[in-house]
């Protein structure tokens, strides 16, 4: 969920979460990019990436707080709060923040995932102290005005319509994960129920504050036209001073083991149907992370992998198919989506998709395809790295979810150990029928009213 | 931020007095050094190295966009570019596909209104294999039947899944409706009418006519030494036969006189999707810094007019703006928000109100200050990579713009007044005479919206096409 993003003429933003931290490089690139670090007196860590090569700077601030933090009645909460950052504070009060900031040539955009909220501001080099000024009043000195709160609920409302109501695939990916977590916070959305987003207080919103916003519960990177020094002086300014406190309490809950295989269908009024397919796997940071990846790429990524063949090219049953699986700090969802064609029946793509998942079960996937997916990454790499922006996000993600930002110059490493075996090893043991999640959104193009009986 | 603006002027003034000595000192950004060279078949070649990151982009036009689609066959320039990739004199689609993955390259082959964008970008130590590709698909498309009837059924279907999201085809709707039946209102990537009667041959003939040297600006920026690169490009394209060049012709758009409306049925709508303005303005409008400047202001940005009104202080929307979508003649100038069925008028009116206060009181000093600061701070990540780079400088070739387009874009941007703003607001945001486009569900919106327009049409998202002349 992002603060803006219209999406009228294509993305306004790169989000580059989206497809997950994806890297490999070896010592060479760590020495072409390197990042300097401190943690501050209470907690909170920054990481500086030099590059002059713009006179721009690109701020993140990653606090580890998301919808897994949240409870049922006041789901979606995290996401509202990260709009509410910028809805005023002590010094910079309700509108002030944007205005000062525009004025001075920055423009800034959040984000909330299940896991954690981010903030980024990009500005030009005059603009530092003036960032600085405005990030440490919002972390200490949120103010929480009825009239905004009332206010920005319709916006997010609005928001929620948006990408999920008029969005076939936001419904869909929705209402799979509410089937496929029975325990874990991450079946509920992170945008919100409907219900919940209309009835949330204010104590839940600075009970969220207190509980996530400490220095000690985020991370900062900053990349672009700074040196490290007068980074970590402006932090011991600005962001030192701010005392910690506990971070929010450890989500324990565990998913169960999924026992069987759970099927749910969404009837609507749609020209096409949708398929997607979500399997249990585990969180970011396990050793099974790289072979999962490697293995999403033979399967989906590029006109010349094997489902794009088979549905796409060959049985011509489906416009596109896909996989994702998104930065997680707890066992997530790895969730292959088809788009079927008219007159296609969605189980078809479904039968296609599960015949090639047999295959890489059956058969270890081909020399030229390792080392396919492994030059792909390469690539993918140096698309995240050729931008200031981008190497704030990919440092921020890696250190966060990796538990180092130096993950990221082990990622070759990491990539060229996975073996064909280990490949066919992890489709065998997280891509079975017991452990899946099938949701299927079939038209129904009857006229309103019938439709809900 | 306003240390900076007062050196940037200063330094503009110092200009005028010393002359060249201070050439350099204005502006913060500029365009790395580049060449350009004419082949002798008549390609357009522009060569820019940036050194840094090992990746070399390839960013093409052809000089033919969906303006060159003959009436009843829009989406032909759409998919003949589509087509490309999809096998060709020496590799089958599936052999492209498979050597061009296998060194993560990418290749995408795009039409817009004025032109068919080609771009490739690939490791720099594969730049052999990456031109050979990218030639192979330029100069050698098969357009192989089972191709063709494979991309043109997955174009038609890729229409009706668009239409299940309504924001991703507004714009369809709404070019459709204000240009009438002028070639920009022209769906770009067809209907499910017009792409139902595409044929074989119709594609070849379109390829024979339009992809020829003297058609083809070809950038290309990166890691890589120039003198080489163009060794490698003379060789690989050099030969190409040059051709007599048909460019589409093109004139501009009319006006839309009074007020019209297109209300397009979407039963199960929750929100409304609008787009109302009319026609804008050509890339190379005397005019195109200040109005950038102004509809940054009015809504260009989050602290615009019109995303204060409408967002910031109702609530009634995720977000509202303004864009120029500026072509070759003057293109569409729209304004764009959503809101849910209930709150359809009061937005709509909201929106109304703010381009009248723009009109009744401009720009303050202020607004003007910080929208000049905001363009500027922002500017530089525009042109950050190679991809951005070698986009910007083919387009720029193509509309005839120079490269002070960029280099003396800051010292533009403060040349703009607030008289000049007032002049502009007066001319090129148009408040008495306007199209409207919305996405809606009738039954609840169609009562309350009549008021907008003497003119009112109507149609439904499922009934095929997008616009007036769809049949």
């Amino acid at each position: 969920m992002n603060r803006t993003r219209l999406g009228l003429r294509g993305s306004l933003l790169v989000t580059l979460l989206a497809a997950g931290p994806v890297a490999a490089l070896g010592q060479s690139e760590a020495q072409q990019f390197p990042v300097a670090t401190k943690t501050l007196k209470n907690g909170m860590k920054v990481l500086v990436q030099t590059d002059h090569s713009i006179p721009n700077i690109a701020l993140y601030i990653f606090y580890k707080i998301g919808s897994r933090n949240e409870r049922p009645g006041t789901t979606g909460l995290s996401h509202f709060f990260e709009h509410m950052m910028f809805n005023g504070a002590k010094k910079y009060g309700p509108g002030d923040l944007d205005k000062a900031m525009e004025a001075n040539g920055a423009s800034n955009n959040a984000y909330t995932t299940e896991n954690v909220t981010v903030y980024q501001d990009w500005f030009p080099r005059s603009a530092l102290n003036l960032i600085f000024d405005i990030e440490a009043d919002r972390i200490q000195y949120l103010s929480f005005d009825p009239k905004k709160i009332a206010s920005e609920r319709e916006v997010v409302a609005s928001e929620r319509r948006t990408s999920v109501d008029a969005n076939n695939g936001g419904i869909l990916d929705e209402q799979l994960k509410a089937t496929a977590f029975i325990a874990h916070p991450y079946q509920w959305p992170v945008i919100g129920w409907m219900s919940d987003i209309e009835h949330w207080t204010m104590d839940d919103l600075k009970h969220h504050f207190e509980m996530g916003y400490a220095p000690n519960n985020a991370t900062m990177v900053v990349v672009g036209d700074v040196t490290p020094e007068e980074i970590f002086q402006l932090c011991e300014k600005y962001i030192e001073p701010i005392p910690q406190h506990a971070p929010p309490p450890p989500v324990t809950t565990v998913e169960p083991e999924q026992l069987g295989e759970r099927r749910l269908t969404v009837r609507k009024q749609a020209e096409l149907p949708l398929l997607m397919i979500g399997y249990h796997v585990p969180q970011t940071n396990s050793p099974d992370f790289y072979a999962l990846s490697v293995l999403r790429t033979v399967l989906v990524q590029g006109e010349s992998s094997r489902m794009y063949q088979r549905l796409v090219d060959k049985d011509q049953i489906a416009l596109d198919v896909t996989a994702s699986q998104s930065p997680a700090f707890d066992p997530t969802v790895a969730i292959f989506a088809a788009q079927p064609k008219e007159g296609v029946d969605p189980q078809k793509c479904e039968a296609a998709i599960y015949d090639e998942l047999d295959k890489v079960k059956k058969t270890p996937i081909s020399d030229v395809e390792l080392e396919k997916a492994k030059n792909i990454r390469l690539v993918e790499f140096y698309h995240q790295m050729r931008t200031i922006n981008g190497r704030g996000n990919t440092i921020g993600t890696y250190e966060v979810f990796f538990g180092d930002y130096r993950k990221l110059f082990d990622a070759e490493k990491n990539y060229g150990a996975v073996t064909k075996e280990d490949v066919q090893r992890v489709a065998q043991k997280y891509f079975d029928a017991n452990n899946r999640t099938v949701a299927t959104l079939i038209p129904d193009n009857r006229e309103q009213g019938s439709a809900k009986q | 931020m306003n240390r900076k603006i007062k050196a940037l002027r200063f330094t503009v003034i110092a200009v005028l007095l010393l002359g060249l000595a201070w050439s350099g000192g204005a502006q913060t950004v500029k365009l790395p050094p580049h060449e350009k060279i004419v082949l002798k078949n008549g390609l357009t070649l522009l060569l820019m190295e940036k050194h840094g990151v090992p990746i070399v982009n390839f960013a093409a036009i052809v000089k033919a966009g969906s303006v060159a689609d003959p009436a009843g066959q829009e989406g032909l320039a759409s998919v003949t570019a589509g087509l490309l990739r999809k096998g060709t004199a020496k590799r089958s689609a599936q052999q492209f596909a498979a050597d061009l993955d296998f060194i993560g390259a990418e290749f995408s082959a795009d039409s817009g209104a004025d032109y068919t964008a080609i771009s490739s970008e690939f490791l720099a130590k594969d730049v052999d294999k990456g031109l050979d590709l990218f030639s192979d698909a330029l100069l050698h498309p098969a357009f192989a039947q089972a191709e063709v009837d494979k991309l043109l059924a997955q174009e038609i279907d890729g229409i009706k899944a668009a239409k299940d999201e309504a924001q991703s085809v507004a714009l369809n709707y709404y070019y459709g409706y204000l240009f009438n039946k002028h070639p920009y209102g022209r769906p770009v990537g067809g209907d499910e009418l017009s792409l139902a009667r595409i044929k074989r041959d119709m594609i070849a003939k379109f390829y024979e006519a339009n992809y020829t040297p003297g058609n083809l600006i070809l950038a290309v920026a990166g890691e890589f030494n120039s003198a080489q690169m163009r060794a490698k490009i003379e060789q690989a394209l050099g030969g190409w036969t040059a051709k007599p060049s048909l460019l589409p012709d093109i004139i501009a758009p009319t006006f839309v006189k009074g007020k019209k409306l297109l209300l397009v049925d979407k039963p199960d709508s929750t929100q409304t999707f609008f787009v109302l303005g009319n026609i804008g303005t050509a890339e190379n409008d005397p005019n195109r810094v200040a109005i950038r400047v102004v509809n940054t202001i009015f809504g260009g940005r989050f602290t615009s007019d019109l995303n204060e009104a409408l967002r910031v202080e109702s609530g009634l929307t995720y977000g509202a703006e303004a864009f120029f979508d500026s072509r070759k003649e003057p293109g569409a100038f729209a304004i764009y928000s959503f809101t849910k069925n209930e709150s359809t008028v009061q937005a709509i009116d909201l929106a109304l109100q703010v381009l009248a206060k723009l009109h009744k009181d401009g720009v303050t000093a202020e607004q003007l200050a910080s929208a000049k600061a905001y363009l500027k701070g922002q500017f530089p990540p525009s042109i950050e990579t190679s991809e951005q780079l070698s986009k910007r400088i083919a387009a720029n070739e193509f509309y005839g713009l120079g490269d002070d387009e960029i280099n003396q874009l800051e010292v533009r941007i403060d040349a703009v007044t607030s008289e000049i703003a007032k002049q502009v607001i007066a001319k090129h945001f148009p408040e008495d005479n306007l199209a409207f486009m919305l996405i809606g569900k009738a039954s609840e919106i169609g009562p309350g919206v009549k008021k907008y327009a003497t003119q009112q049409d109507s149609r439904k998202i499922s009934e095929p096409g997008f616009w007036p002349g769809a049949k």
